[in-house]
């Protein structure tokens, strides 16, 4: 109980902090966040959208507005798990500071973890504003589950973010991340084109990679397509294994560094 | 009868194959301003951190309100402020956010920081500069920020690691009063610094470390008594032939040689025949270097 307890007040605390610092910028951030999946409709939608009339049975703008949901919340809250979170612990060591008082580095990195993913499905949210007013959502009853999903894999992406800043010597060491999981996650898992495209190795590769489980459960909720519960109870159960094994490593690794 | 506080019986901290602390001890009893004395790299800094709970014990024992540090309870760990080496403070935010934010990690109220932020801004001298950005604040101006934020608890026991190093004459002075302040108020500080001027005036004790391991630890005053008797006198090399010593304690220091002695008298008339000695009262600085040796440190 005093554990719960005592999480929350740091939680609040942090989510506070982050959120100080991030309203200062929110011009910045809500023009990005707006502006990039813009970008990506228009440039799709012209693109790939004159050639493609339909893809998995939707028309293609509906196939590829999920699809930039996840990106936008995938992108986000990796980057805020990475460059965000390794300022905090290297660069501005406010980590070490909140560390000098009672706060304990699990419910740290707990608390990033619940920052990073508000602010992923912040983005993720915009990106859903900018999709329906293209026409890109076509059923609007089921939309109240992205919420939660969209949660659960920000909080996946943060865990998997911060086991990269766990290992990273400095911001250079990002670029591995960037390369090697952010870019597969945006290319092998769904946002564009169905997975099924790619030879059967690549489909192995994007079946483990968390974006893949999270576009299969969100496309069905904006496409209309039907809804495979006990596929997306499945989809939902790995991202909460994933999340709970990179966290632990991460924490793991984090506590080596900062205290052996 | 006073109650130990902070107790190191043999603690021992290696980072890879590196001994950064072998083999501490020493007790810090409640009330009393003790100062952590050594050069660059002798070890400071690690005891600081392990002592916050900040670093792990590698070997020995360590406690801090008769617990090993990461043991501490919330309510105990309240009791406990540090200022680190380093300014970390958060340089995105406000500076009473700052202060708001680190009393909120350790569940001080709203209510009672509404009271607390302006007083210790106050105490520190940084009203005026209660809604500016960290980083639009000078040096001296950050590390008193530091020193309120790590006061926010209002903790019996605070750590200051080199609390006025690289700081103009005022802020030390400034420090320097606020923390005898502190030291009136009946709080157990334990401080490392690099100037022994300031260690004289504040500490009640000494602890001087070197290569990780306790060299003497005692009042200023006795340890002068110790090691460098009353008065220094520096002889130039070239006047050595015909300055009689008296067999004085004497150490080479290169180009000259010092005296230790506990009365000037007997050499007043000589000091006086040759222009390029001269004398003064023996200060920590003596002890200090004749303890730790005057070669530099990390390959400086």
């Amino acid at each position: 109980m005093n554990e719960l307890r005592d999480f929350i007040l740091v939680a609040k605390t942090i989510l506070r902090r982050n959120f100080l610092v991030n309203y200062s910028n929110k011009w910045t951030t809500l023009a990005n966040n707006l502006g990039n999946p813009i970008l990506f409709l228009f440039a799709f939608g012209y693109g790939l959208g004159a050639i493609i009339d339909e893809m998995g049975d939707v028309p293609y703008i509906a196939f590829v507005v999920p699809g930039m949901i996840a990106y936008a919340t995938m992108f986000t809250s990796s980057f805020e798990a990475t460059i965000g979170a390794f300022s905090r612990f290297q660069f501005l060591r406010t980590w070490d500071a909140a560390l000098a008082t009672p706060v304990r580095l699990h419910q740290l990195l707990m608390a990033e973890i619940v920052w990073g993913a508000l602010k992923g499905v912040f983005a993720g949210f915009c990106v859903l504003l900018v999709g329906a007013a293209v026409g890109g959502i076509v059923i609007f009853s089921k939309l109240w589950l992205l919420l939660p999903i969209c949660l659960l894999a920000s909080a996946c992406f943060m865990a998997c973010g911060l086991v990269a800043t766990a290992y990273a010597r400095w911001y250079d060491s990002f670029s591995y991340f960037f390369t090697f999981w952010v870019s597969p996650m945006f290319m092998f898992c769904g946002v564009f084109f169905s997975v099924d495209r790619f030879p059967e190795w690549l489909q192995w590769v994007s079946f483990f990679l968390p974006m893949t489980p999270f576009i299969g459960m969100i496309r069905p909720l904006t496409t209309g397509l039907p809804i495979d519960w006990s596929l997306m109870a499945i989809q939902g159960f790995y991202l909460v294994a994933l999340t709970v094994f990179a966290f632990w490593v991460a924490h793991r690794k984090i506590k080596k560094r900062m205290f052996d | 009868m006073t109650q130990t506080i902070i107790s190191a019986k043999g603690l021992q901290k290696t980072f890879g194959t590196f001994k950064a602390v072998r083999g501490l001890d020493f007790d810090i009893e409640a009330g009393t301003c003790v100062g952590l004395l050594g050069p660059n790299g002798a070890g400071k800094t690690t005891t600081m951190r392990m002592l916050m709970g900040l670093s792990g014990i590698t070997g020995g024992e360590l406690t801090v309100l008769g617990k090993t540090p990461e043991d501490l309870t919330r309510t105990e760990k309240s009791q406990i402020g540090l200022v680190p080496q380093m300014d970390n403070l958060d340089t995105d935010v406000s500076v009473t956010e700052n202060l708001e934010i680190y009393g909120r990690f350790y569940d001080v109220s709203w209510e009672e920081l509404a009271v607390r932020v302006p007083q210790l801004l106050d105490f520190m001298q940084l009203s005026d500069k209660a809604h500016a950005r960290v980083n639009q604040l000078s040096g001296g101006m950050k590390r008193r920020l530091v020193i309120a934020r790590a006061l926010i608890s209002n903790p019996d026991i605070v750590f200051l690691d080199e609390p006025t190093t690289g700081l103009d004459p005022q802020v030390r002075v400034l420090i320097w009063k606020q923390i005898l302040s502190l030291k009136a108020q009946g709080k157990t500080l334990l401080l490392t610094t690099h100037y022994m001027d300031e260690a004289q005036r504040l500490c009640d004790r000494i602890i001087i470390i070197d290569e990780g391991q306790v060299l003497d630890d005692d009042t200023p005053k006795n340890l002068i008594k110790k090691h460098v008797s009353g008065h220094v006198v520096e002889v130039p090399k070239a006047e050595l032939s015909t300055f009689k010593t008296y067999d004085a304690d004497s150490e080479d220091i290169g180009n000259a040689v010092l005296l230790y002695v506990d009365k000037i008298e007997p050499y007043a008339a000589q000091i006086k025949n040759h222009p390029g000695t001269f004398y003064r009262p023996a200060n920590l600085e003596d002890v200090f270097l004749r303890l730790t040796g005057r070669s530099l440190r990390e390959g400086a």
